[in-house]
Parts: C-alpha cells; structure tokens; sequence
C-alpha cells in the first residue's frame, strides 16, 4: 500500500465506535492493574527492601 | 517514510523469512558465545583481551587500549582493527544465518562500526566527558560539558541522525548492518552476567528489585495499554486495526509490541511498521532528555531514575542505553559531591524492569488475539488465535540474559574464592562488547530516525496521540510508579 494512500485512510477512516467486548477490556484492564498495583504498593509497604 | 525504513523496522526482513533462525535466537548465540569465551578466564585463559576499550582523553593516543594488559602489545589502534575484523567476521556469519546478503552486510557494517566507534571515541574528548574538578586537572582543562565518557552514546546517536537526515541515501546504502533490535539483544544477552555479578555483592537488594519489577508489568499492560488504547479510540478517532497496535507500541515495549499485537489481531502488516517507526523517533527524543532530566531531578535516587527509564523509554534498545546514560550522569554527579555509588544497579534496574515487561508481550498478545478473533473480527476457527503462539511471540533473546544471569550468579558465589574472586575480570571483557553493541544499536537507532520524512508523509495524527500518550501519561505516570516502589532505596556504595 503506497504511503499516500495510508495517509488517506488515516484521514478518512470512518467512525468505529467502541464495542461493548472494547469497554470491558478497556474496564477491566485498568481495575484489575489499579488493584494489584494497590496490592503491590501495600506489599512494598510492610515488606520493605533488604539489604 | 521512506519504505527503506519501514522495511528496516519491520517486523521481518523479506529475506528473513526463509532464514534457519531469526534475529532473536542469532542474539542468544552471540551473546553467549561472547559470555563462554570471556570465562575462559577463570582458568587463567585469556580470549578476548584484545577487544578494544576507550578511556576519556585529550591526547588521541591514549584513547584507545586493549582491555586486558595481556594483550597491551598490540595497541589501541591494533586493538580496535581487531576487534573490527573479529566483529565484522562473527556479524557476517550472522548475516549469512539470516539469508542477508553477506557482501552488501559487510560493506555497510564496515562504515556502521567506524562511524559509530568515531562517535564513541569523540564522545570521549575530555572537554565533553571529564566530570570532576580531579579529572579536569588531570587532563589540563578549564571547562568540560560533563557528559559522562558514556555520552559518547549521544554522539553515536547523534551521528546516526545526521546521516538519516542530511544524508539519506548513504543511510540507505548501509541498511543492511543497521540492526539496533540485534545489536541491543546480543549486549542484554551480556548484560545476564554483568547485572549477576553486580547482585552477588548484594542479593537482597537485588532480589528486592526484581520483585518490585512485578510492579512495572502491571503499569505497563494494564494500566497504560488501556488508557492509551481508549485515547486512540475515543479522543482520536483510530479504528480499532490502527489503536490496538499503537497502544502497544506506546505503552509496552515499542516496536515488539507493536508488530506482536498487529499480528495477534490480524491486522495488515503496515500498520505495526508504521507504528515501529514512530516508537524508535519518538524513543530518540526520549534518549536525548530524559537520562538529563533525571540527572538534574533524580539524582538523589538513583534507582528511581533507573526504573523510570525501564518504564518511559520505548524500545529494548533505547530503554537499556537510556539506563545506561542515566547511570553514568547520575554516578557522575553523585561522586562530585563526593558520593560514589556502585556502578551497575541503575543500568540493572533500567534492563530487569525492560526485560519482565517483555516477558509477558508473548500474553498479552494471545489475550488481544483471542478478543479479536472470538468477538470484534470473528475469524473461521483455523486462523482463530491459538496458544502456541504465545511461545511463537516470546522474545528468545530473554532466554540468554536469564542463563547469563543464572550462570554469573552461580560463579560469583558458588565456586571456590579462587575462582569467585576472577568472576568479575571474565565478565569484565564481555562487557567490553555489551558497550561496543550499546554503540551500534544508538548508532543505528540514529540512521532509523528521518525525522523529515515522516513530517513530510504527514502522519500527524498518529504522532499527536503518540506524543499525547507519551509525554502526557506514560511518562510522568512512570515517574510516579518508579518513585512508588523504588523510592528510597540508594545503591552499595564503591568500595
């Protein structure tokens, strides 16, 4: 596919809208990581670096 | 962009797809064959003494030397022909394993090594590199940039863009050796064994880090890849072929991410190039403002600053050398104020936080790939994604810093001192290549980087969600990560 032609498509790409199966992910994703990422730090906490 | 660049970038090289191994595993082979042949040390053999090492200097002569003074006799400049003919022999055979053409290899690879070790060398003047008062006096000089003998990487890289930029067809003429993905994976292949041996002295500290690096994977999979995925979609407009790459190559490992997500959901094969070629320009910008930034902010924590580069630098390569800049900046300045720290812990957190990261590109590749083709682009079951592929997508090169790490380890603090105590001298002159490879890959990230071109072809709107993401969350959201769980925590200090 020549460059011009990509250009064009990036341009004029019709809408898509998120798909329900995109929210969840999109959802999930970021409670899941936000979660263990609150997990980690609390075990960071109380489990400090050794030496 | 020019389609030399893109093929470059490329997730595989036409002549590649015929190839006996891939540049993955050819990194392995390199790498270890580099580690197995520097422990010929421990049994008071010496095979790669005679690779070349530059010292900051202001008198040319005394910039360059053998590593070992085994093999003093031949000279600095001896020492850097030999090293040219020994790389320039192992990359070629290289080359012929990949199916490249040999000949055309070893003509460009001849003007990469010069110019990049040119580079290296000026780098080295001690008006840019000295750093303290003491090393001023010593070499005669009122004034020096600072920058570190390893800001001879900035000069490699900065020469590399000149010539993407002003001289585009002579980058163009050298391609074939410009492989900042092969040339990266062989010098992290070493760095197993230079980060092991830095840890023995240390392995609490050292263990504590590698779990904190459990953190970064969480950041970088599921935090950011969906911020940046709903960015793409919601405040930009991409369809989902062009997001779902883009939010990889933003958020996880750059351009093995990208082009491990464009195939996972089937998209066209342009659209992670496209992708993998704004990561490397965008990793470029990284590379020359923030190891300064932490520099100037971080230096009084020093892990900090190497985790941040681990998790804002895109790109192995780019990420490992910003880890690599990032400590010598940061040492530097520490020892002016009379602190100095052991070198190595910035580099190793920088690369263990890149290397859990793509450890699991491999996964979340089969979880997109399994969304894709089970609900958004449902496939028929035979081109459904399946679970070998996650093996199929495991960057290989992983494989060979782990054995590296496991066996310096071992060595380090599980032989008889008489042994332990020549570990580091082995594992000395393996890092002697891993830098020589840190300087190709700058270099090569460089003649990758046409900044004009990809201006010119107009693909602003995928620079502007690149940029937005970038700078706009993934790197202040690392900085507050890194500060989150490697805060506080300082390296040994030089014994």
């Amino acid at each position: 596919m020549a460059h011009s032609d990509i250009r064009e498509e990036l341009h004029r790409a019709p809408v898509e809208p998120l798909l329900p199966i995109e929210k969840k992910l999109i959802g999930w994703s970021l409670t899941i990581g936000l979660v263990l990422l609150a997990a980690l730090a609390l075990l960071n906490h109380y489990a400090p670096v050794t030496f | 962009m020019s389609d030399t660049i893109l093929n470059e970038i490329g997730p595989q090289r036409a002549d590649a797809v015929t190839a006996p191994i891939n540049e993955d595993w050819l990194a392995v082979v390199l790498g270890l064959a580099i580690f197995v042949l520097a422990l010929a040390v421990l049994v008071n053999v010496d095979l790669i003494g005679w690779v070349v090492t530059t010292s900051v200097w202001s008198n040319l002569g005394q910039a360059l030397k053998t590593t070992s003074k085994d093999f003093s006799s031949l000279g600095g400049f001896g020492a850097l022909i030999a090293t040219y003919v020994a790389l320039l022999a192992v990359l070629s055979a290289g080359a012929a394993s990949l199916k490249a053409n040999v000949t055309r290899f070893a003509l460009a690879f001849t003007a990469v090594f010069w110019i990049a070790y040119a580079s290296w060398v000026i780098g080295n003047f001690a008006n840019f590199a000295a750093v303290t008062p003491a090393e001023q006096q010593k070499f005669g000089i009122s004034w020096s940039l600072k920058l570190t003998n390893e800001g001879g990487y900035i000069f490699a890289l900065i020469a590399g863009l000149i010539i993407a930029n002003f001289f585009p067809r002579f980058a163009e003429a050298v391609r074939e050796a410009v492989r900042p993905e092969l040339y990266i994976k062989v010098a992290i292949v070493i760095l197993g064994g230079v980060f092991a041996v830095t840890a023995a002295g240390k392995l609490g500290l050292a263990s504590s880090l590698i779990l904190r690096g459990v953190a970064a994977i969480v950041e970088a999979y599921l935090i950011y890849w969906a911020v940046v995925y709903f960015v793409a979609r919601k405040w930009f407009g991409f369809n989902r072929e062009w997001a779902a790459p883009l939010a990889s190559g933003i958020s996880i490992c750059g351009v093995s991410a990208a082009i491990a997500t464009g195939a996972a959901i089937r998209a066209r094969p342009v659209v992670p190039v496209l992708v993998s070629s704004l990561v490397v320009i965008f990793a470029v910008v990284e590379v020359l403002i923030l190891p300064f930034l932490a520099q100037a902010f971080l230096a009084h924590e020093p892990l900090v600053a190497g985790a941040w580069m681990g998790l804002a630098v895109k790109t192995d390569g780019a990420a490992v050398a910003a880890g690599g800049i990032t400590e010598s900046l940061i040492l530097a300045k520490n020892a002016a104020e009379g602190v100095n720290y052991q070198p190595g812990w910035i580099l190793g957190t920088a690369a263990t936080i890149k290397v859990f990261i793509d450890i699991f590109i491999g996964i979340w590749a089969f979880v997109l790939g399994y969304i894709w083709t089970n609900h958004i682009n449902v496939t028929p079951d035979q081109d459904k994604a399946k679970i070998r592929e996650i093996w199929q997508r495991f960057p290989k090169f992983i494989i060979g810093f782990l054995i590296t790490f496991v066996v310096g380890l071992y060595l380090a603090l599980g032989t008889p001192v008489d042994i332990a105590k020549k570990v580091p001298a082995a594992i000395g002159e393996a890092n002697t290549f891993r830098v020589i490879f840190f300087i190709l890959t700058f270099f090569s990230i460089g003649v990758l980087s046409n900044f004009k071109t990809l201006w010119q072809e107009g693909f602003g709107k995928l620079a502007a969600v690149y940029l937005l993401s970038l700078f706009g969350f993934v790197v202040w959201v690392g900085l507050l990560i890194s500060w989150l769980f490697f805060g506080g925590i300082t390296p040994p200090l030089a014994s």
